[in-house]
């Protein structure tokens, strides 16, 4: 009955930095996955080596054949492990859970309903109420909001790892090093429909410190390049060229302005600094449009491999 | 088997659902008294209207009517792209799907086009649209493009187009492109013509477009500019500019020197930063040349096998010229 090659739903955990005790992790998650209807598949994916790790999902796998494990021979990142996963899986539905426990078991059920009922191509769950300390989930709360007003997208928590999706989207979304945050937007970009479902926080997931500045620092990089893929990719005049030609004009007004005053004999003790500000504004200006006109002529080159849309249906 | 048709109407659509039953039936009417094979392939850009239900339903009584549905809005060029990429026709015409274009010029396009062009554009002469906000910029812009690329079309911003379909399919369109068709096909060498055609004001719908756009415009100028005119040199284009920064750096710097060893009443520091400065500039921009040509090497877009020029040997009567032969006529001589 249970016939390995047609399972329905692939279930994919990357263990990448922070995981619980395994064996209680994948029992818990059983449990509820045994009372979905669904056939499934459980792939664990171990991010770069860890032997401790490596130690654990070997027993586990001795104790539950039916488990896949793959590991990596360097560190990859979640995202990439998540990809890895993604071409192992087998069902027409994925879901990706955390290797420690993110939110409430029972929860899983209910974003897998959500998903089938919705029509949806991918279901993200969003932790309302957190139960964090007041300081992490101010700091989640600015990053959210500043990821919200960049892309113009609602979602509340993107940090969550329960997700559904369909397959389409794993074959389509490339993930790569750290991005498995912003698969909703790169979905939403490739023209998917996305929902999101609150779900009730576990009690071990709660952070009671802020990330550390290297943390928190590789998120705000992490959101320029959001920023950027998602705002400018076919585009890179328009960012750099904005920028660029903005900086130039008030680098040429300055240098201009000193010049004139200069010529007039107004000799002030801050027209020489000044007029070095200015020129290098210019500088930095044309610069910057250099490199806006570079990266369309990458873009020009390679636009051929690269559509710009995504079609769901013809007619013929 | 199915044979390709002689010409592709492509029109992208966007929430046009009171448009195309009428803009189909007066596109069917003109094809059929072209006495010619047509397809009509309408690209709906995402639309949340009932746009496609409409397509499908005119779909399934002609098979004349192809569609294809974008599963989000991803903009008029990349709708032009993808008819242009699905059409089968050997001429292919696009045009806007608001019924401000008339189909009836479609023949008046496909006879100028007999005349040896390969893209003839429409040219709004009697515009039905609002003077300052939609006129104006737009002969600002037109007036711009044709200074800058140096092809000096009226009306870049008409859609109605006709192609061959040979040209316009090597054409690359990506980001916001469509205004720049004309200029950019001259990368492959496309004869261009322009004719008048008639303008209707818009009847049902609201205009997608607004005057916020004239920044992008014009930076997209910058950017068909460097495609075009570097052809296939783009350390070229950079160094024309990088050159003269740097010389123009060293020239300060030399006068530097000189007020400074001369005592003259200028602040030779400042010059020499402003020389410094320019003639890194200079470097900059060279290496930023240099680091094209390697995008333009390791792209899919290979100018001498994309672009290849026709040629047309010539041959005179009485008269062949062999590369075999001179070298044997050299060894004669020796």
């Amino acid at each position: 009955m249970h016939c390995e090659n047609s399972v329905a739903l692939s279930v994919i955990i990357p263990i990448s930095d922070r995981y619980d005790d395994l064996r209680k992790l994948y029992l818990q998650y059983v449990e509820v996955l045994a009372t979905s209807n669904y056939s499934y598949e459980l792939i664990f994916v171990l991010d770069g080596v860890n032997v401790a790790a490596l130690e654990n999902l070997k027993g586990l796998k001795s104790e539950f054949p039916q488990l896949e494990v793959i590991t990596t021979n360097r560190k990859v990142g979640e995202a990439t492990a998540l990809a890895i996963g993604f071409e192992r899986a087998q069902g027409s539905t994925v879901l990706t859970l955390a290797p420690y426990l993110q939110v409430e078991p029972t929860e899983i059920c209910r974003v897998l309903q959500e998903f089938s009922e919705g029509d949806y191509d991918l279901v993200i769950s969003w932790r309302e109420p957190r139960i964090d300390s007041v300081f992490y989930r101010l700091q989640s709360w600015i990053f959210h909001r500043l990821t919200q007003m960049l892309t113009k997208l609602p979602y509340h928590d993107i940090g969550c790892r329960l997700r559904v999706l369909r397959r389409e989207v794993t074959d389509e979304v490339r993930l790569y090093g750290d991005l498995h945050r912003f698969l909703p937007f790169m979905a939403y970009q490739r023209g998917f429909k996305i929902g999101e479902v609150p779900v009730r926080q576990s009690e071990t997931d709660k952070k009671r410190r802020v990330s550390q500045p290297g943390v928190c620092l590789k998120r705000l990089l992490d959101l320029l390049t959001l920023f950027f893929l998602f705002k400018f990719t076919k585009r890179p005049l328009r960012f750099f060229g904005l920028i660029g030609s903005a900086l130039f004009c008030a680098g040429g007004l300055i240098a201009a302005v000193t010049v004139l005053l200069q010529l007039l004999g107004h000799e002030t003790l801050v027209g020489r600094p000044f007029l070095v500000m200015g020129v290098l504004l210019m500088v930095v200006g044309v610069q910057l449009f250099s490199i806006g006109l570079l990266g369309e002529i990458i873009v020009f080159t390679h636009a051929r491999k690269s559509k710009d849309y995504t079609v769901s249906r013809i007619l013929e | 088997m199915e044979v390709n048709p002689a010409i592709s109407v492509v029109i992208p659509v966007f929430n046009e659902q009171e448009n195309v039953r009428l803009l189909y039936q007066k596109i069917r009417e003109v094809c059929e008294s072209l006495r010619q094979s047509y397809e009509i392939i309408f690209v709906d850009d995402g639309s949340h209207d009932r746009t496609f239900d409409i397509l499908e339903e005119i779909h399934s009584q002609d098979a004349h009517l192809k569609a294809i549905r974008f599963r989000k809005n991803y903009g008029q060029t990349a709708a032009m792209a993808a008819g242009f990429e699905y059409a089968r026709g050997e001429v292919v015409v696009s045009m806007d799907g608001d019924l401000q274009n008339d189909p009836a010029d479609i023949p008046l396009l496909l006879k100028k086009m007999n005349e040896g062009f390969d893209i003839v554009c429409g040219w709004r002469k009697n515009r039905q649209d609002k003077f300052w906000s939609r006129r104006v910029p737009s002969i600002a812009a037109n007036w711009l493009i044709g200074k800058v690329t140096g092809v000096q079309i009226r009306d870049n911003g008409c859609s109605l187009k006709a192609y061959r379909a040979s040209v316009i399919k090597n054409v690359t369109l990506y980001g916001e492109m469509h205004r720049f068709i004309p200029a950019m096909s001259t990368l492959v060498g496309a004869r261009i013509a322009e004719i008048p055609v008639s303008h209707h004001p818009r009847r049902f719908g609201k205009s997608k477009y607004g005057i916020g756009r004239a920044w992008r415009v014009a930076l997209d100028i910058a950017t068909v500019k460097t495609l075009t005119g570097f052809a296939s040199r783009p350390g070229l284009w950079f160094g024309i500019l990088g050159m003269p920064a740097f010389a123009l750096g060293l020239l300060t710097i030399f006068g530097a020197v000189t007020a400074l060893f001369a005592n003259l009443p200028v602040s030779w520091s400042v010059l020499f930063t402003v020389g410094s400065l320019g003639m890194f500039l200079g470097v900059h921009l060279l290496s930023i040349g240099l680091v094209a040509e390697l995008g333009m090497e390791t792209g899919d877009y290979l100018p001498n096998r994309d672009v290849r020029p026709t040629v047309t040997v010539l041959e005179t009567p009485g008269r062949v010229i062999h590369r075999q032969s001179e070298v044997d006529s050299g060894q004669h001589a020796l």
